[in-house]
């Protein structure tokens, strides 16, 4: 692949007789990309390869271009990383630790605290930055920790969990922030987290990691797509009605504890549904197409790795119009996952 | 709906390794002079710089021909005049034992000083090398930043010569400038050059001990108390073990602090200073000579080898510790 930003060939390690990463190869393309996987799936330990903090037992690796080699400095210089848990240097203010960051990447002083400042802002700190780092909430240390991976203007940041301990209007500010990063300064971003709603909300392609090896590398485009028969009915009333027309077409419904029917489309098109409605003058539906999709890929990859032997994974080509998820043709389409079944 | 990012850019070159490693040492001792104990310290270990170099303006201003000693005596009588001009006359034929000597007694004397302050000092900045960062897991960010495990121990070496530098070593270096200032004449110079480097030597050799030992003792723990009580546990109470009327050489060795003394007393070699007094200088009396040969027996180093060998190990363990640790948890 051309330009990737990430390429691996046969990245292997071990602790012990433990296999915490099994021959990974593949090769990531710029964008925001997600990293998922159940706990002790190995992506931790992928990040810390790629960031030069482990030594791989076997395989290659390289980031932005430069190969990882223990001792290697200039691989980190264009990449930022926010780790998952808590990471401060004690004794600082929020904008002295940032400048420090950002010297410590090599940046002047004078830039550094300029950046520090910007970015500061951008996360949503007030004057809480001129207090210690120490005395700050979880969402505080949150905001903090993103703005340390940017100060220095990377090419590629690593978030691990960015939004923990956030309450929902910090989250919905980070998400934001976290999307146009790559939209407005075209910064790479890998994104592990296990809020697959978020993933799915900021990120262009995902991987999926379980075993120690990738289960599924594509864009989210695409992994939709194989499961675009799922469909979910919202009847603005008389569900019933909807069950009983559904069942004589001889198409078997789940109903949802939200209110939902889920069924699945004998055919690519949704547009028999339509007709139904028609001839069955049932009142208005919202259809919902292809609804958590990226939940129910997560589960499968994970519960078809059980067992499986190591995957040499080589990313599809770019995802072209027909791999785009198509409108429905009627009704109100939505592809977002409604129903609150977060992994 | 995204964010609008209103940021400025930066795509400039990072500045190199040796920049990196600054800020590391830079911060480090910035966060150590916004402490109040580490301003008195400072000021106590100025205060023993200011006294050293009193101590060396006196000196070369009183023995010296045509010094003040020599005004003063000047309207005290015969006698007093001859005494003077006695201890003038030993100065000018024996310059190498009296002003190097002298030197030797003085720098010996400021070597206690600055290693208790700088011991003293290190109690405090012990957590805040290696301890703290692993409890913040502030590895990540160094080690994710284009800086490796032996750049961030540069910076943290860094940071304890800084403050060897500020407690110890400023305080001498300028102390025995200020005193070369207002000698008399170049002997001063020339023969207070040989205890400046034997002090500095010292100097070097505590340094490289006190930052191995304070940056494995900082490695061990992620908590902040039980590296002090690690740190007092190696330095004050193998100290008092060492010097236990019964403790064996080989378990007194294993005190840092008893083989810096003992470190001390080979490198400055007061014993050999008093020795060649006594030998050398046409002293009336027998009971300065008596003296200094008692402060020749008292002050001489006995098992410099074995001290020696033990710093040795000591540093060898703490170095295997400290690098055992450095790595992201």
């Amino acid at each position: 692949m051309r330009d990737a930003i990430i390429e691996t060939r046969g990245l292997t390690k071990l602790f012990g007789a433990q296999r915490a990463l099994s021959e990974v190869t593949i090769d990531i393309p710029p964008g925001a990309i997600g990293l998922l996987g159940p706990n002790g799936a190995g992506k931790t330990t992928l990040i810390k390869c790629l960031l030069n903090f482990e030594t791989p037992t076997a395989g290659t690796a390289r980031v932005l271009g430069r190969e990882i080699r223990p001792g290697e400095r200039s691989s980190r210089e264009r990449v930022g990383y926010s780790p998952e848990q808590d990471c401060h240097i004690p004794g600082m203010a929020g904008c002295e630790y940032v400048t420090y960051c950002g010297q410590l990447s090599g940046m002047p002083f004078r830039k550094a605290r300029q950046r520090a400042h910007e970015i500061l802002d951008l996360v949503g700190m007030g004057q809480e930055r001129y207090r210690l780092v120490d005395t700050y909430s979880t969402g505080m240390k949150q905001r903090v920790k993103l703005a340390q991976a940017l100060v220095h203007d990377p090419d590629l940041v690593f978030l691990d969990e960015p939004t923990n301990g956030l309450d929902p209007s910090g989250r919905e500010h980070i998400l934001r922030l976290i999307g146009s990063l790559r939209r407005d300064l075209g910064i790479s971003v890998i994104v592990s987290s296990h809020l697959l709603h978020e993933i799915e909300r900021i990120c262009e392609r995902v991987i999926i990691i379980g075993g120690g090896r990738v289960l599924e590398h594509d864009s989210i485009a695409a992994l939709k797509e194989r499961h675009r028969r799922v469909v979910e009915l919202a009847p603005s009333g008389e569900p019933e009605r909807f069950i009983a027309a559904l069942a004589e077409a001889g198409v078997a419904v789940e109903r949802l504890s939200n209110g939902r029917l889920r069924l699945e489309s004998p055919t690519e098109s949704a547009a028999w549904i339509l007709t139904l409605l028609r001839d069955h003058r049932l009142p208005p539906a919202e259809i919902v197409a292809n609804p958590n999709a990226l939940h129910e890929l997560f589960l499968k990859a994970v519960g078809g790795a059980q067992g499986a032997t190591a995957t040499r994974v080589t990313p599809p080509p770019p995802p072209g119009p027909g791999s785009e998820q198509a409108s429905v043709a009627a009704g109100a389409v939505d592809n977002s996952s409604n129903d609150g079944r977060d992994a | 709906m995204d964010a609008t990012l209103d940021l400025s850019r930066w795509r400039e070159a990072p500045l190199g390794v040796m920049h990196r490693r600054w800020a590391i040492v830079s911060a480090g001792l910035r966060q150590l002079l916004r402490t109040r104990f580490f301003r008195i310290m400072l000021f106590l270990a100025w205060g023993a710089g200011l006294a050293l170099a009193v101590s060396g303006f006196l000196f070369t201003q009183s023995i010296a021909s045509g010094g003040w000693l020599e005004s003063f005596v000047s309207d005290k009588g015969p006698r007093a005049q001859a005494v003077v001009s006695a201890f003038t006359a030993i100065v000018l034929v024996y310059p190498d034992i009296v002003i190097g000597g002298m030197f030797s007694i003085l720098f010996w004397l400021h070597s206690y000083a600055g290693l208790m302050l700088s011991l003293i000092a290190l109690s405090a900045l012990v957590p805040s090398l290696v301890t703290r960062d692993r409890a913040s897991n502030a590895l990540s960010i160094y080690l994710s930043r284009p800086l490796t495990s032996f750049d961030y121990l540069l910076g943290k070496l860094g940071i304890i010569v800084g403050v060897l530098v500020l407690l110890w070593t400023g305080p001498l270096v300028a102390s025995w400038l200020l005193s070369m200032a207002v000698a008399p004449d170049s002997d001063f110079l020339v023969h207070s050059i040989e205890p400046l480097g034997r002090a500095l030597l010292f100097n070097a050799i505590g340094l490289v001990a006190l930052a191995a030992v304070a940056l494995g003792v900082s490695s061990i723990s992620r908590s902040t108390k039980a590296t002090i009580f690690l740190w007092i546990g190696v330095w004050p109470l193998t100290f008092a073990i060492a010097y236990f009327p019964t403790t064996p050489e080989w378990l007194s060795a294993a005190s840092f602090h008893y083989d810096l003394n003992e470190l001390r007393s080979a490198v400055f070699q007061i014993d050999q200073v008093a020795a060649e007094a006594a030998e050398s200088l046409p002293l009336v009396d027998r009971g300065i000579i008596n003296g200094l040969q008692h402060m020749a027996d008292d002050v001489g180093a006995t098992h410099v080898a074995t001290t020696l060998a033990g710093l040795a190990v000591l540093v060898a363990i703490s170095l295997f510790v400290l690098l055992r640790r450095l790595r992201p948890e």
